[in-house]
């Protein structure tokens, strides 16, 4: 630790603090542009200066310079006060003043300045610039004219997103912020740059002209969309979401938000939204009032109570924890059902089976914080990164500040590949098991076991037959990369596993975590900082849903089972709660005459989902923005969600829903979303203790007690079927879930169903990037656009399954790879 | 995938054997801090940098496209548009200013059909006007690549020209 003073303050920081961080500490503001914590100090707008008193003579930037011991600093005097004007009057020569017309006007750091330093008026006169604006991509507008150079966007897409779209160009007077050959920005659209800009150079399109700064109400909250947790603000206005704000304050993540988290939010306030009940008459979904639709919804379920059996319920992991909890006591409690379950029952085995069978939890025993603590990363599926993109950013900086070696293993390759010293292995599509298996019978092999590993001769005798030529020869990876990847897994002295799970990756089931589970126990890799396997859960609550218990835990019916079930008439009464089955779960056809068979379907949903159009009643509920409760996220942090704004039109939350209907089942009547907090509180070991108020802004991490065990994971390769490809699907970067659909950021960048495919595949079936193609399984076909590109293997096709019209599942049909013919 | 025009369908596209730069590539691939080498050599291989090259080097060095784009147009020594087969400089330092060099730069000018960094489009001139050529006593002065003319005079110009349209191109 160094002492020093600023402005006659004793300061104690530590040794590579900055003077910045020095007087920050102390509580004394030194103005800044170009310096932002989450950068590397850069330097560049002079805005800083201080005066430290054994550097007399000149001023000395306190963003780069660091504390040194018994140093005297003092931020503001006569003359810095008269060098802060002048770095703010050039700023200003070049700078149009257009604040009226102006997006940042209120949040900008120059307008800011400019008033605090009480700069009325200019000693230079010179010409304006005369940059072309980039108006052309739909997301982020750029207008150079307005930019001071600080080149935080610069910066930021270098180091944190990792893509690079900016560079300082040109030279002196004529140097801007640029991208390549100086064209309009087509990039990944996180809005990063945007978030960073001091000035208003970079705004958000989406949120142009629609209010002033200063107008807007602003509420801390948790993003709904993937598992990761960010926290985010709601800029509100006259009952409705116009944008999210940043704040570098929030959250592990230093408010960085992906594209959907920024750019996805106009959903809450869509005109699609649904604002009465709609029940089903002469085969006609009409409007009715909510004690009509709810009597009827009541009358059916009692009928049901008698056979419970015969009822099923589905929910999405977008609920909050209380209404999860609710949910779970409504059907299981007091109708009696064991037939329940969140996103199809394979999409959080991992979870719910996998955790649960290694380490006797269904937590990962690991936290997102670890990422940046580890040695060694072992990434399964390159998705990580467009499943959880802040997660992704995560990464970056842990190999890119921390030196963290980076290991991929995938179907294809992706970003994360792209880093520094970043290693993908890229396997045969559906050979996970396979490769994984043989990771731990090298370990075994090796002897780096550890010998007291519980579980070990089990496991031992399960991958005797295991040999290390045949996984070589059915996974497509050779035999010494093979060794080398898990020798150097085990030689890391801390070493993390990442698993994105979903909806999208059939896949990804319980032997898939277990099977990373392995490596973890066997090495001893887990229970520490930065070790362990982190499962990704793909909503924001499906951690929540795996803690409160929302799937089968007797002999209750799985999601897949619960569809098998409609057909064969063994469940006549279906109520789901946000869920898209039709879209996102595997083979639609098959979805479709499953919910048309059931008696009578209830569809709680903001939207007239396409599972919705089926119901004989939909109850219209409400999304994050309009309640409050909470959501746990990936790595087991508990965070408040707080209402934004009222809800639409009629509009009710599950939690509203489902007591009613609860109390009127002869349940239990809960006053709010709070006193069924107490109650998970007191129920859910997890959450002992804890209580809504206390988890603040910050949130509060679960605790996790692993009790581990090797499992045997029985594997097989996905045997390729001559003349076909192999369908792969997964998670497009802009999308999340099919809730996206409902964002307009996401549907200006990305709004069609698509599959990739490899230039090789392309090129053998003459298709170019942007034709219509058809893909054709044994399930079924689907058309959608072909987009062609150089990160899949020979052989292998991606697609995203978000969307509604031409979506993936209509060819899938639940197995990690479909075999299918791709044509024009 | 977005609706922005693909970076690609906005340059036209260039038809470039990349053998040489990937020969470029290849010997500097393992220095540190090599972007500056590959692009000079690249420069060296082609009389300029090609954008398909750019997008090479990218992939390759693993660099992002604008970051090399921003080096290329920090530095004067780098260009993104093909040269000329003889570039012809002309000083317009104080010394050849006060000895008639505008004239001498117009003349030019007149003849090529060109102007300031500008090339012909039969690819067989560049001109460029420069500050100061480092030999005032020979005032006004103009060089084509290596060779240098002194004492320029508007009839010379002429002969310049004669004399470098009679050399072949390669």
């Amino acid at each position: 630790m160094v002492n020093l003073t600023v402005d006659n303050k004793q300061v104690t920081v530590p040794k590579d603090a900055t003077i910045y961080d020095a007087a920050k500490s102390a509580g004394i503001k030194i103005p800044i542009l170009c310096h932002d914590k989450k950068l590397h100090p850069f330097g560049g707008c002079r805005m800083c200066l201080v005066e430290v008193e054994q550097m007399k003579g000149r001023l000395i930037p306190a963003c780069t310079t660091p504390v040194t011991e018994g140093m005297i600093v003092r931020t503001s005097n006569d003359e810095i006060v008269k060098a802060r004007k002048l770095v703010l009057e050039l700023l200003l020569l070049k700078h149009p003043i257009d604040c009226p017309v102006c997006d940042a006007a209120g949040d900008c750091d120059l307008q800011n300045l400019t008033y605090e330093y009480k700069v009325n008026c200019n000693q230079f006169v010179d010409e304006k610039f005369n940059h072309e604006i980039d108006y052309v991509n739909p997301i982020i507008e750029r207008d150079m004219n307005r930019c001071i150079l600080c080149g935080k966007c610069a910066r930021i897409c270098d180091e944190i997103v990792s893509y690079g779209a900016y560079s300082v160009i040109n030279r002196g007077l004529e140097a801007k912020i640029g991208t390549e050959f100086d064209g309009p920005l087509n990039c990944e659209f996180c809005g990063s740059c945007v978030s960073v800009c001091p000035v208003g150079a970079l705004i958000s399109r989406p949120f142009k002209f629609q209010a002033r700064w200063w107008a807007l109400s602003k509420t801390k909250t948790v993003c709904s969309y993937c598992g990761t947790g960010c926290q985010l603000t709601l800029g509100c206005k006259d009952n409705k979401v116009l944008t999210t704000v940043y704040d570098e304050d929030q959250g592990f993540h230093n408010g960085q938000l992906c594209h959907r988290g920024r750019f996805a939010y106009q959903f809450v306030n869509s005109d699609k939204r649904l604002t009465t009940p709609l029940i089903r008459k002469n085969g006609k979904l009409v409007e009715s009032s909510w004690d009509e639709a709810l009597a009827l919804v009541t009358e059916r379920l009692t009928q049901a109570k008698a056979a419970p059996a015969s009822l099923a319920a589905l929910s999405t992991a977008h609920l909050t924890n209380e209404e999860l909890f609710l949910f779970e006591k409504l059907f299981r409690g007091t109708l009696g059902t064991d037939n329940i379950d969140h996103s199809a029952g394979f999409a959080h085995a991992a979870l719910t089976e996998g955790l649960k069978a290694s380490f006797g939890t269904v937590a990962s025993p690991s936290e997102i914080l670890d990422i940046q603590k580890s040695n060694l990363l072992l990434v399964i599926k390159t998705d990580a990164y467009e499943t959880h993109p802040v997660i992704g950013f995560e990464i970056n900086l842990g190999v890119k500040r921390k030196g963290v070696d980076l290991r991929i293993v995938s179907d294809k390759r992706g970003k994360l590949g792209k880093l520094p010293g970043a290693q993908t292995t890229v396997h045969t599509p559906g050979s996970e098991l396979l490769l994984l298996n043989a990771l731990a019978k090298v370990i075994i092999d090796a002897g780096l076991a550890d010998a007291a590993a519980p579980g070990l001769s089990e496991l031992k005798a399960a991958l005797a037959e295991v040999s290390l030529e045949k996984a070589a020869a059915a996974t497509g990876v050779s035999a010494d990369e093979i060794a080398k990847l898990a020798k150097d897994y085990a030689a890391a002295e801390k070493a993390l596993i990442l698993l994105p799970i979903g909806l999208g990756y059939p896949g990804h089931n319980a032997a898939l975590a277990e099977a990373c589970a392995n490596l973890a126990i066997l090495t001893g890799k887990y229970g520490k900082e930065g070790t362990g396997l982190l499962v990704m859960g793909e909503k924001n609550n499906s951690q929540g849903a795996a803690d409160l218990g929302i799937h089968p835990k007797a002999s209750g019916l799985n999601g897949s089972a619960i569809i098998d079930a409609c057909i064969s008439g063994q469940v006549k009464t279906l109520f789901v709660a946000g869920e898209n089955p039709v879209v996102s779960y595997p083979n639609r056809a098959k979805v479709e005459k499953a919910l048309e068979a059931v008696d009578f379907l209830v569809v709680a949903d903001l939207f007239l989902t396409e599972t919705a159009q089926l119901a004989d009643v939909v109850l219209p509920a409400v999304s994050f923005a309009e309640k409050s409760g909470t959501f746990t996220s990936v790595g087991r942090k508990l965070q408040q969600v707080k209402q934004a704004v009222k809800p639409v039109g009629l509009a009710k939350s599950d939690f509203e829903i489902l007591n009613t209907l609860n109390a009127a089942l002869g349940g239990q009547k809960y006053l709010n979303q709070s006193e069924l907090f107490a109650e998970i509180a007191a129920n859910v070991p997890a959450y002992a203790g804890l209580s809504q108020a206390a988890l603040g802004d910050e949130g509060k991490l679960l605790p996790v007690a692993p009790s581990a065990k090797l499992v045997p994971v029985a594997a097989q390769a996905a045997a390729p079927v001559a003349g076909k490809l192999a369908l792969v699907t997964g998670s497009a970067l802009y999308h999340s879930g099919t809730m996206s659909r409902f964002g307009e950021g996401p549907m200006l960048v990305c709004p069609n169903a698509y599959a990739e495919l490899s230039a090789a595949d392309a090129k053998v079936l003459k298709i170019e990037d942007g034709d219509a193609i058809t893909v054709k399984s044994d399930t079924g076909s689907v058309s959608v656009t072909a987009k062609v590109g150089y990160r899949l293997p020979q052989g292998v096709v991606f697609a995203p399954y978000h969307f509604g019209e031409g979506s993936i599942n209509a060819v899938t049909d639940g197995k990690a790879v479909t075999w299918v013919t791709v044509g024009k | 995938m977005s609706n922005a025009p693909a970076a690609e369908e906005l340059q036209t596209e260039e038809e470039i054997d990349l053998t040489e730069a990937n020969e470029v590539i290849d010997k500097y691939l393992t220095l540190p801090g090599n972007l500056m080498p590959v692009l000079q050599g690249i420069q060296e291989a082609y009389g300029y940098v090609p954008k398909p090259a750019i997008a090479l080097v990218a992939e390759r060095l693993n660099a992002y496209p604008a970051q090399i784009y921003g080096v290329l147009t920090f530095y004067a020594q780098f260009h993104l548009k093909p040269r000329g087969r003889f570039i012809i400089r002309v000083c317009v330092g104080t010394a050849c200013h006060v000895q008639g060099a505008e004239r001498i730069t117009e003349t030019f000018f007149d003849r090529l059909k060109i102007g300031h960094a500008e090339t012909t489009a039969d690819l067989r001139y560049t001109f460029e006007k420069v500050a100061c050529l480092g030999a005032c006593g020979m005032a006004p002065l103009a060089m084509v690549n290596d060779d240098t003319f002194g004492k320029m005079t508007v009839q010379k110009v002429d002969e310049i020209i004669n004399t470098y349209n009679a050399r072949p191109m390669k």
